[in-house]
């Protein structure tokens, strides 16, 4: 053992307590940063030579502490299940909000919603039945048969609003991911030239994570660690990231609610075109704009066909003011006889008849009321009777509402339940990786204190020198 | 488990937005008066909501075409009053120039110039006219029942076509016929012996008496047609007194179901308020004071 081996030991742990200092510091500044997993300084006594050997003088007494290695500390499998759960989070709460501002576009119950503008409808049959010869009653069904006829158009339209704005917002996010892809690529890069060089590199794995679970919220990707420090991220089964080189992802299929069933969008590869099981964000908005917007406007649509059958149908059975048979109500706007209900769709829908004369209200044809024209009101009084007909458009639309409200509920309460399991993924991860002030400070007293001890021992080994060299005086 | 200092203010947080939301959602409720808003607040309620607006419209709709229905009724009423009150001056007429024993050439000629313009009136408190359309006419398109020559021209009960009534729709289920033709109320133009031709035969055969025999025990059998038929309307006029009470009660009830479904409950909807407000704020005071302290204060 050396004269001065002393000191030597006394600096080494100067140099460790200090390290140790700092890194608590690093971690109380890094105390409310998102994604920092808190860091420990690894501290490692040094141990005496234990091979003897012929000019050895050791006397096993160690040698001080080394303190190279700075440690995260994360629960790696934690990380894969706040993924997961994040994911699914995203994907939820996408779900519920579509479900939401559908329920809004359709403004029921209340006074403003199809429903009650279908009753109107139904009353202005009733108030011809009452007068069946008056100009100003027909002019009135009229009127509010083209507010109905508005009104599915507007709900559709809104539908239309939706699907349109799920789909520019789907694309920013494509986006974002192919930029975010690219981040992660860079930072693996970077990653394993500091493991190659040794140096430390916690921070950019730090930032790297905080990308990843970005990711997994967005598209719903997931990590896997390659052993050079590397993440290899993986979205549905495509390889996003793949150490320092990135796929990108793109949007395909159409870009118009209409074109759904035809050419649905997809998520594919971008270069490749291979389509990608994503979730998170994006996997809830595309079920938005394949399944949930498309069901609602199908459903609207089954509505007013259903509607125009019925009212056609039931129209045809009278006779107008000339005495003529009732004409088709209801079309597509294309104008052409006879009409065909399966090209009818809410957004097209149109009230053919304009001319008040033209209402078919009496039930008893010119020839049986004995050449002249009737004025009775059968037909009319038919006509305010298919409110009532349980196939008719009235229950369709009723069935449809309730419906549409159960499943929003049960997304809601889905995304509730969901929203509590990430919730305590969240805590746990933050349990194992998070700073503690309390944790900080103890750690922060006990070096503060090991430290002033080290810098005893140095004062102490220098008296001693100097008595050494008193005695040589 | 370890607990740091950002777990608690995240869980604190997550908490307290927890508090906040119920408070919102009750709120919302107290300002809308309204338990539903959309769909998903409860779907079974929507479902009942949606089917009572329904009732409630058709109710709407049926009040007004039984207060219309009336209106038809009391028309057909009266005119048949009216037109019965004629009716018998006339047979007073017959009856008067029956009694030849006082009778001369003037007093026949004066009773058959009145009995004529009786006609005249009865005609034209036939042509009656309802919001355009004339109340004995059936189902015609045109402005009028009887020409001026007492030939019916309304559409149904003769002419070989069938009564076509006019119904007022009371109920879902029910409707109530309002009008009564011509020919129901006033015989049969095709038999000749109708109100209007007795009426016309008497005019003409004023001094004769077997033949005036003879029309008034027709006039006999028109009278007591147009009583059972005032009769008839009457019937019918209370029926529809009847389905407005059934109506207006069957508002209410439907009012009250949709209020029940729909509104709020004032007393349990505030002391839920309450409740969460106390808590929300226990919450809010038990979050300043654990994320407060650390290790930091104590050390010195």
């Amino acid at each position: 053992m050396s004269t001065f081996s002393g000191l030597n030991t006394a600096a080494s742990a100067l140099y460790a307590q200090q390290r140790a200092i700092d890194i608590t510091g690093q971690n109380v500044a890094n105390a409310n940063t998102d994604g920092y997993s808190r860091q420990r300084v690894d501290m490692q006594s040094i141990g005496g030579s234990a091979v003897p050997a012929m000019w050895s003088v050791s006397t096993q007494v160690g040698q001080g502490v080394n303190s190279d290695q700075v440690t995260r500390i994360r629960d790696t499998f934690l990380e894969a299940r706040a993924q997961a759960e994040h994911a699914t989070t995203a994907d939820l709460t996408v779900q519920s909000a579509t479900l939401s501002s559908v329920e809004s576009s359709f403004q029921e119950p209340g006074t403003n919603g199809i429903q009650s503008m279908l009753s109107t409808m139904w009353s202005g049959w009733s108030d011809i039945a009452n007068n069946p010869t008056d100009p100003g009653a027909r002019a009135q069904l009229l009127q509010r048969s083209q507010t109905l006829v508005a009104g599915l158009h507007s709900v559709s339209g809104s539908l239309d609003g939706q699907w349109t704005n799920t789909h520019d917002s789907l694309q920013t996010l494509l986006t974002d991911v192919n930029a975010t892809a690219q981040s992660i690529a860079g930072l693996n890069q970077a990653i394993k030239r500091a493991a190659q060089a040794g140096t430390p590199s916690s921070e950019l794995q730090d930032k790297r994570d905080v990308l990843v679970l970005h990711l997994s919220d967005t598209v719903g990707a997931t990590a896997t660690p390659a052993g050079d420090g590397t993440l290899n991220v993986v979205v549905g089964g495509a390889t996003l990231v793949a150490g320092n080189s990135a796929l990108g992802l793109k949007l395909t299929g159409t870009s118009a609610s209409t074109g759904v069933t035809a050419d649905p969008p997809v998520i594919a590869t971008s270069p490749g075109g291979t389509p990608v099981l994503v979730g998170g964000t994006a996997k809830g908005q595309l079920a938005s704009l394949t399944s949930i917007i498309p069901s609602y406007q199908n459903q609207l649509t089954a509505i007013a066909q259903q509607l125009a059958t019925q009212v056609n149908a039931g129209h045809a059975a009278g006779y107008d003011l000339k005495g003529n048979p009732g004409e088709p109500m209801f079309d597509d706007g294309s104008g052409t006889l006879p009409v065909d209900p399966t090209t009818i769709t809410a957004a097209n829908i149109n009230l053919r008849i304009t001319d008040p004369a033209k209402v078919a209200a009496a039930g008893l044809s010119p020839a049986a009321a004995g050449g002249g024209v009737s004025a009775d009101s059968k037909n009319a009084d038919a006509m305010y009777q298919q409110r009532l007909s349980g196939t008719g458009a009235d229950t369709g639309y009723r069935k449809m509402i309730v419906a549409m409200g159960v499943e929003s509920a049960t997304a809601s309460s889905n995304l509730g339940t969901q929203s509590v399991v990430s919730g305590q993924v969240d805590s746990s991860r933050d349990a194992v990786s998070g700073v503690s002030i309390d944790e900080e400070m103890t750690n922060m007293l006990q070096f503060q204190h090991a430290y002033s001890a080290a810098g005893r021992l140095v004062s102490t080994i220098n008296s001693m020198l100097d008595d050494l060299m008193n005695m040589v005086r | 488990m370890r607990i740091t200092q950002r777990a608690l203010a995240l869980n604190s947080l997550r908490g307290l937005n927890n508090n906040l939301n119920a408070v919102n959602k009750l709120q919302n409720q107290l300002t809308s008066g309204k338990t539903i808003s959309t769909p998903s607040d409860d779907p079974t309620g929507t479902n009942t909501s949606m089917i009572t607006r329904q009732g409630l419209a058709g109710n709407a709709q049926q009040a007004r075409n039984i207060s219309d229905g009336h209106t038809f009724l009391d028309a057909s009423d009266s005119a048949l009053q009216n037109m019965l009150d004629q009716v018998r001056r006339v047979r007073d007429l017959a009856v008067q120039a029956l009694n030849t024993g006082s009778s001369s050439a003037a007093s026949d000629q004066a009773i058959a110039t009145e009995v004529g313009s009786v006609r005249e009136s009865l005609i034209g408190q036939a042509n009656q006219v309802v919001q355009g359309r004339p109340i004995f006419g059936g189902v015609t398109s045109g402005n009028q029942a009887y020409l001026a020559d007492g030939t019916y021209v309304g559409v149904g009960g003769a002419n070989g076509i069938a009564v076509q009534p006019v119904n007022r729709r009371i109920s879902d289920v029910e409707a109530v016929r309002v009008d009564i033709t011509g020919p129901e109320a006033f015989g049969d133009p095709a038999s000749g012996k109708d109100l209007f031709s007795v009426v016309a035969n008497i005019a003409s055969h004023v001094g004769d008496s077997a033949a005036l025999t003879t029309d008034l025990s027709d006039l006999d059998k028109v009278i007591s047609g147009m009583t059972t038929a005032a009769a008839d309307i009457g019937t019918r006029s209370a029926r529809m007194d009847t389905a407005a009470t059934v109506n207006s009660s069957q508002a209410l009830t439907l009012q009250a179901k949709l209020s029940d479904t729909e509104d709020v409950d004032l007393p349990k909807t505030i002391m839920e308020l309450q409740m969460q407000q106390t808590g929300y704020q226990a919450a809010l005071s038990v979050t300043a004071k654990s994320l407060q302290p650390t290790l930091v204060d104590f050390l010195r």
